[in-house]
């Protein structure tokens, strides 16, 4: 019986060859979008379960919760607590404390700038990375140890064969070497931990901020750090044990935040936050955004969405075309009902027919993935690859989504043309024009989809474009900001100025201890204003012609001046953010005024100049008090050089020319401001090119169900057009009798696309302090987009019906 | 082997209601040649429907050798038909999607024969028929006469006891017309009931019986000699 069923699906689908194709074709999109995300989600959800102690590994960070505010962590944790909590808890097993810095690096005569982790030497007894040279309980047992990866040793030596050679690595002033002991397997995609270069933590020991935080538990310097736990250990969940942990080293902290209180108005005390800490699961941290550097599983679940939204209008258009065929069939069901099928029967042979084209579809939309896979990586700014070893849950993931489409396909079509009376199809009674009400909707449903993601596109592009475009409040245009926190800034930065500031093309040179844009760190200290203490004012240290240089502008005061000896101690120039939250005053009356720092016994400074306020992040936030300083010891990260618009080729190359004549060995790292702005915006750039190729495959599928379904009207109303061109009806009167009924659907759909799509957009948007407003015409445009397609597909099958020669059709019957 | 008593259908649709068959009677024995004859409209395609368990009826009592099925549910019926009754129609019924050897072996499938034993069987009917030659082929490509040889081998391929021809002839010239009808008669010797409808007096002078209806009655009936 099922061979039988095989056979004539086979047939079936074989004989009808334009609508096989397109439902292949359409499944087949539709199976490989959504195995695209699938691989994309599975992966994210993968995270760190590798390591073979993955379930005992934690890592430590700092938690906040308290009235007023969403409970959060952060992994960044003071120096000695590692240490500290394998000395107090038995139930710790192994502690490290891993660090990543940037750092340069010297192999024979090359110089490079790269990224070095270090850890402490219990780091492979907690972590499984596999060592394809070396030892694991020696790789990391001396200082001077250092371990690379494959990539690393093969990019630097050319062969994985590299134990004992030497790289000389420059942490603060001078070069040390060192050894190579292992060689570790690259890291694989999906760890939140990973290195290219692994050294020792004590190697760090000796460094100024090391040394600084080894006894310091308020301070933090980027450091993570992880326990591995005892088997029965159930310390994770036991809050109260790590609480008195931490109140019997921060005993004097938790003394002065009291006292600080207690200076406070009552409306702070309500708003009183609790710090701890916390152990956090591995495989928690890729996907927990509550912890500092979490991905948010929400937007995974979006994605899964707008792929599953993709593969039903495959689907849909599967049932769709399948009804609209049942006509054809309708003589093949009476007869198979006569000869004594039942029901059931026919909704197998039906099912039978649909599975396998599923199965076909699967199988070519799991080839299209594999094609499309480097693309959609590039999308996702990730590594991916279908492997059944790796992701063992992919392969009855797939099987399932095999079956559940051939299922969600096929179920409508077999439970509707097997219901067929075999008196009444056989007398050729029962109409079955292949457009109900159903198919309808289901035609109606599709395009609502697509319409809803053309919608958001738009939308978010015209987000995009206009934060590109904002006026941010400075000139961001033709600034190079050059990296030299890796070098001897403050001797280098008066020299270089000197040797390129006086030739063409170079419009002004600044120097700030902060950079600018995507990517760059910020800086905040507390600052008090008589009793109040304000957290989250940023600084930005910079030399005296900082704010003019980059196009700032003043609403009051003066710049900084090198004339006048007290503007390097005790002036600041601050915005007018600062005045208005801060000092609570007008700018009129806030210059002249002082601030304190929170902490610590500097002069107050005195308000020189008020800024006016720009945006310097992006533009989800509002501008935040900002305040700016030329200090006497101006130590540049970031050396700021403004050149003439035009090419900027030549002068780069005069730039990186002075450079390496003054610092040969530090490599010239450069950015342009504006990109860095625009790097702000890499996210919504990705949501736009998602949404935008779901929303283009989306209408594609939607338009191949309507050619389709197009094809199959004017076969089945082959007679009625025959009737109506022998009494006189034109080709074009012809052709809109076929497409008013599609047309009238695309506009239903655009109808009841809009109002969720308008609720969905003006929410994200808010995400957004400066934004657009949603105009009219982007559904206008979106609708207008898809009524286009639809009509030039349906007319072509429309112009094709009504031009054939009406004595032929007639002759069908 | 069938007894009908008072059976009514009534088709309602929003405005008429059209009855079809009206308190008919009608019994056949088994190995009887019956032929429904009457005007277009009284009612003959929906008896014989019912008959062939496509259809309920909507009063009255039917029973198929002393069974009553006249309230059985599809299921039931198609199990039912599966094994006794076949169908020749007037505009042949074939799938054109099968072939000829397929077309003829469906009712083997739905009753469940093995596929040694169905190939056998096909065989030996198709030989019967004088079509075995174009076993590979599809309906489209046979003539008329051909392709009702085809449906009655399908319809004898189960042995059923019963055979139901709906104008078996109806669209054939009358070589081809006689040809089936020669064929139904040989069934009919061999131990097959036939109920057969037709128009044409001349096919119905092959039946051992004819039954006049009017207006979804019986109004006549002769017996041929
Ligand atoms: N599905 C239906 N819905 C409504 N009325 C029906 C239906 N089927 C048959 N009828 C009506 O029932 C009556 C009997 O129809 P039936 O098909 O049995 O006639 P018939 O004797 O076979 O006619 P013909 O010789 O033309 O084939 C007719 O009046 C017909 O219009
Ligand atoms: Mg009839």
């Amino acid at each position: 019986m099922f061979k039988h069923y095989l056979k004539i699906s086979f047939r079936n689908l074989a004989q009808q060859k334009v609508l096989t194709g397109i439902n292949i074709l359409g499944l087949s999109i539709g199976i490989a979008c959504f195995s695209l995300f699938l691989l994309y989600a599975v992966n994210e959800f993968s995270y760190d379960r590798f390591h073979t102690k993955a379930d005992r590994i934690y890592r430590i960070i700092e938690w906040w919760e308290g009235e007023g505010r969403e409970p959060g962590g952060s992994g960044s944790i003071s120096t000695p607590v590692a240490p500290a909590m394998k000395k107090d808890f038995p139930d710790v097993e192994y502690a490290v404390r891993t660090t990543d810095r940037g750092c340069l690096a010297r192999v024979n005569d090359h110089v490079f700038h790269t990224s070095i982790t270090f850890a402490d030497a219990d780091f492979f007894n907690i972590f499984s990375f596999p060592l394809i040279r070396g030892d694991v309980h020696t790789a990391l047992k001396d200082p001077g140890h250092l371990v690379v990866t494959r990539e690393k040793a093969l990019t630097l030596f050319g062969t994985t064969d590299v134990v004992g050679k030497t790289i000389q690595i420059k942490i603060d002033t001078a070069y040390k070497p060192f050894t190579i002991s292992a060689v570790a397997e690259n890291i694989p995609a999906n760890s939140s931990k990973s290195f290219q270069l692994l050294g020792n933590f004590e190697h760090l020991a000796n460094t100024e901020m090391v040394k600084q935080s080894s006894n310091n538990w308020h301070m933090t310097i980027g450091i993570d750090a992880f326990v591995l736990l005892k088997q029965e250990s159930r310390l994770a969940t036991d809050h109260k044990r790590l609480a008195l942990f931490r109140k019997k080293y921060a005993e004097e902290e938790i003394q002065d935040r009291k006292e600080l209180k207690k200076g406070k108005g009552k409306k702070d005390q309500q708003q009183a936050v609790q710090s701890g800490i916390r152990l956090q699961p591995l495989r928690d941290i890729h996907m927990n955004p509550q912890v500092e550097g979490g991905a948010d599983p929400k937007n995974i679940w979006i994605l899964i969405t707008i792929a599953a939204a993709v593969l039903l209008i495959a689907c849909i258009n599967f049932t769709t075309l399948a009804i609209g065929r049942s006509a054809g069939r309708a003589k093949e069901i009476g007869v198979r009902k006569v000869m004594g099928s039942e029901r059931k029967q026919l909704i197998v042979q039906f099912l039978s027919e649909s599975f396998l084209l599923s199965v076909l579809s699967a199988v070519t939309g799991l080839i299209l993935a594999c094609v499309l896979l480097p693309l959609f990586n590039q999308l996702a700014g990730r590594q991916l690859y279908f492997s059944f070893s790796r992701f063992p849950e992919l392969m009855w993931l797939l099987g399932g989504l095999t079956l559940l489409v051939g299922l969600l396909a096929g179920s409508y079509p077999a439970l509707v043309l097997s219901s067929f009376n075999p008196v009444e199809v056989l007398k050729r009674k029962i109409r079955v024009g292949g457009s109900n009400l159903f198919t309808r909707s289901l035609v109606t449903l599709q395009f609502v989809l697509s319409i809803g993601l053309i919608i958001s596109t738009i939308v978010i592009l015209q987000q995009i474009a206009f934060m590109r475009s904002k006026n941010i409040g400075f000139n961001k245009e033709n600034v190079v900001m050059i990296n030299t926190q890796r070098v001897d800034a403050k001797r280098i930065y008066p020299l270089y100025k000197q040797a390129i500031q006086s030739n063409t093309g170079i419009m002004d040179i600044t120097a700030g201890e902060m950079g600018l844009g995507s990517g760059e760190g910020q800086m905040g200290r507390g600052y008090r204003n008589y009793k109040e203490e304000i957290s989250g004012v940023i600084e930005y240290p910079g030399d005296y012609n900082f704010l003019n240089a980059l196009g700032m502008q003043l609403v009051a005061g003066r710049y900084f001046d090198p004339a006048i000896a007290s503007d390097t101690m005790s002036a600041v120039i601050v915005n007018e953010e600062l005045v208005h939250t801060v000092l609570g005053t007008t700018t009129a009356n806030a210059l002249g005024k002082t601030i304190n720092t929170a902490k610590g016994n500097n002069p107050p400074k005195t308000i020189i100049g008020i800024s006016r306020n720009f945006n310097f992040e992006d533009l989800t936030h509002q501008v935040r008090p900002q305040l700016f300083s030329r200090p006497a010891n101006l130590e540049p990260a970031r050396i700021y050089v403004r050149l003439q618009a035009g090419d900027p080729a030549a002068k780069l190359a005069l730039l990186s020319n002075a450079w390496k004549k003054l610092v040969p060995d530090a490599p010239f790292e450069y950015n342009f401001v504006d990109e860095k702005f625009d790097l702000f915006y890499k996210s919504e750039e990705r949501w736009s090119t998602i949404a935008g190729w779901a929303g283009g495959i989306s209408i594609f599928l939607a338009c191949l169900g309507l050619f389709g379904l197009a094809a199959l009207a004017a076969v089945n109303r082959t007679k009625e057009i025959g009737i109506r061109k022998v009494m006189g009806a034109t080709v074009t009167q012809v052709a809109g009798l076929l497409s008013k009924d599609f047309i009238k659907l695309i506009t239903i759909a655009l109808v009841i696309a809009s109002p969720p799509a308008w609720y969905f957009m003006n929410n994200w948007l808010q995400s957004y302090a400066w934004r657009i407003n949603i105009t009219w015409w982007v559904f206008g445009l979106a609708g207008l987009f898809s009524l286009l397609v639809a009509v030039t597909t349906i007319s072509i099958q429309a112009i094709k019906a009504a031009m054939a020669n009406p004595v032929n059709s007639l002759r069908t019957e | 082997m069938i007894k009908i008593r008072d059976l009514e259908k009534i088709y309602r649709t929003e405005e008429v209601e059209t009855v079809a068959l009206n308190k008919i009677s009608i019994d056949v024995k088994e190995g009887e040649f019956v032929a429904i004859m009457g005007p277009s409209g009284c009612g003959k395609s929906t008896l014989l429907n019912i008959l062939g368990l496509l259809d309920d009826p909507d009063t009255g009592s039917f029973l198929f050798n002393n069974i009553e099925v006249a309230n059985f549910n599809e299921r039931k019926r198609a199990e039912l038909r599966k094994h006794n009754i076949g169908f020749v129609f007037q505009s042949f019924n074939l799938i054109d999607e099968l072939t000829v050897f397929e077309n003829v072996e469906l009712p083997l499938i739905y009753t469940g024969v093995k596929s040694v034993d169905r190939k056998k069987r096909v065989e030996e009917v198709l030989d019967k028929m004088q079509i075995m030659h174009r076993r590979n082929h599809y309906p489209q490509q046979l003539s008329g006469g051909q392709q009702q040889r085809v449906a009655v081998a399908r319809a004898v391929v189960n042995n059923p006891k019963l055979i139901l021809a709906d104008e078996p002839t109806g669209n054939l010239d009358s070589s081809n017309g006689n040809e089936v009808m020669t064929l139904l008669t040989d069934l009919n010797e061999q131990g097959t009931t036939i109920i057969m409808v037709t128009h044409s007096e001349h096919d119905a002078r092959y039946s051992h019986r004819i039954i006049r209806m009017l207006d979804g009655q019986t109004v006549l009936e002769n017996i041929m000699v």
